[in-house]
């Protein structure tokens, strides 16, 4: 059935041939029967392929969430203050975040024993793209801290350990799965050490491992789980999972006085 | 002032339409697109100093398809571990392609309505040219960027998801009508 210039034919179709080109494709189909009914079923399937998923837009509530998932810009939320669009969107997304802590629940507990170890180093070799590493640079905790209030879903205990060799270079939040995870920053020496917190989960969590060449070591402090991923080696990571657990307890116990 | 959202706003959102068409013709499921393109549009805002030139379009399209293909791979990885020995069989692409057994027709079902039947029916490598052409419009050398195909496999691709369309069309009508 298939006529040697088909494809040209169908090029034509597509509005991918310069004008004059075109032209000599229509005089060919002018006197090829074959091209004429080509011509007529790619009409009809372009029009059915349309009818099938042509015609769908993004749902409201899926745009209001992805807004409202990103870093706020002030200006931007000042605005949106006064929008009933925003109002619809804080309703909805409490519903979808009501709807998708079942849906953790139910879907995720069962592979939630370990943790989403290959999204952990996904999440880590993103970062280490030009301008990924982190959305609020510092090395001062006091500002690295409250730039997560409203952004992740949790506080992490955030803090400079320059003087032990791990220098906090910033933070950022990354969704994981259903949450939205603090991670900060480290550098020790000429590595990377992304710190991942999360809501710990109910079930014991895998302790360390290593995927795809990345060390990954996982502790929890209170109702926390840190992940700390590098391709530093492991006394490296224990070092700073050492340090971060010690300041957690110091900070937990109302004993100690204020550093 | 936050440049990065301006920026994001300006002009990736305009193309939220078309990126959530393509991540249902991709997953063929709702909440799965739901998740897919909260997913691109996050990683589109966190990279938006990588879209050069004038086709944000594309640019988005291109990030949606590999965040698809990096949440299948890790789906992947996951599903190895706790699958019974014993049988090859993948459970993701039990649930991906459709299949005779009971079990997965309600998940087809789904599909079906999230897409359309002929389209959802088609392979994942048809449903992804046919989409970016017939629906968006893309000329041959986006396809290829969007793909990372030559041209010639693009022209190739789309002739042979054409016709896969048509026929699995022609066969859904008469089923409908017998």
């Amino acid at each position: 059935m298939s006529c040697s210039e088909a494809l040209r034919t169908q090029a034509c179709f597509d509005g991918q041939l310069d004008a004059l080109s075109a032209a000599a494709v229509e005089r060919h189909v002018e006197g090829c029967v074959e091209c004429q009914t080509l011509l007529q079923d790619l009409a009809q399937t372009r029009e059915q392929v349309r009818r099938d998923l042509g015609h769908v837009r993004a749902p409201t509530d899926v745009r209001e969430r992805i807004l409202m998932g990103l870093a706020p810009a002030p200006k931007v939320r000042r605005a949106l203050w006064r929008s009933s669009a925003f109002w619809i969107g804080v309703g909805s997304g409490i519903g979808c975040a009501l709807a998708s802590a079942l849906v953790a629940v139910v879907l995720l507990a069962p592979w939630y024993e370990g943790l989403p170890l290959d999204a952990l180093v996904t999440d880590h070799v993103d970062s280490l793209l030009p301008g990924h590493l982190t959305a609020v640079e510092s090395t001062d905790r006091h500002t690295v801290k409250p730039w997560f209030a409203g952004r992740a879903d949790v506080s992490p205990l955030v803090e400079d350990f320059a003087q032990e060799g791990y220098l906090l270079i910033g933070g950022r939040v990354d969704y994981l799965e259903n949450q939205r995870a603090a991670v900060l920053v480290y550098r020790h020496g000429q590595h990377i050490i992304n710190v991942f917190a999360l809501r710990a989960q109910p079930v014991a969590p895998r302790h360390d491992t290593t995927r795809s060449g990345y060390h990954i070591a996982c502790w929890r402090a209170g109702d926390l789980q840190y992940c700390a991923v590098s391709d530093a080696g492991w006394d490296e990571l224990h070092g700073l999972a050492r340090l971060v657990r010690e300041r957690a307890a110091r900070d937990a116990s109302p004993q100690t006085p204020e550093r | 002032m936050d440049a990065r959202r301006e920026r994001f706003e300006a002009q990736a959102l305009p193309h939220l339409d078309a990126a959530y068409r393509f991540a249902l013709g991709l997953t063929r499921s709702r909440a799965d697109a739901d998740d897919l393109l909260q997913d691109a549009m996050l990683r589109a805002y966190r990279a938006i100093e990588t879209l050069r030139g004038d086709n944000p379009r594309s640019w988005l399209l291109t990030i949606v398809r590999n965040c698809y293909f990096s949440a299948r791979a890790s789906a992947r990885a996951r599903a190895i571990a706790p699958w019974p020995e014993g049988t090859d069989e993948d459970p993701l692409e039990s649930l991906v392609e459709p299949s005779p057994n009971p079990e997965a027709t309600s998940v087809q079902e789904e599909q079906q309505r999230a897409v359309g039947r002929s389209l959802s029916r088609l392979s994942l490598e048809h449903r992804e040219v046919l989409i970016l052409r017939e629906i968006e419009e893309l000329s041959y050398r986006e396809i290829a960027a969007v793909t990372q195909l030559p041209i010639g496999t693009v022209m190739s691709r789309l002739t042979r998801a054409r016709a896969a369309f048509r026929a699995q069309w022609l066969a859904d009508q008469s089923e409908e009508g017998a």
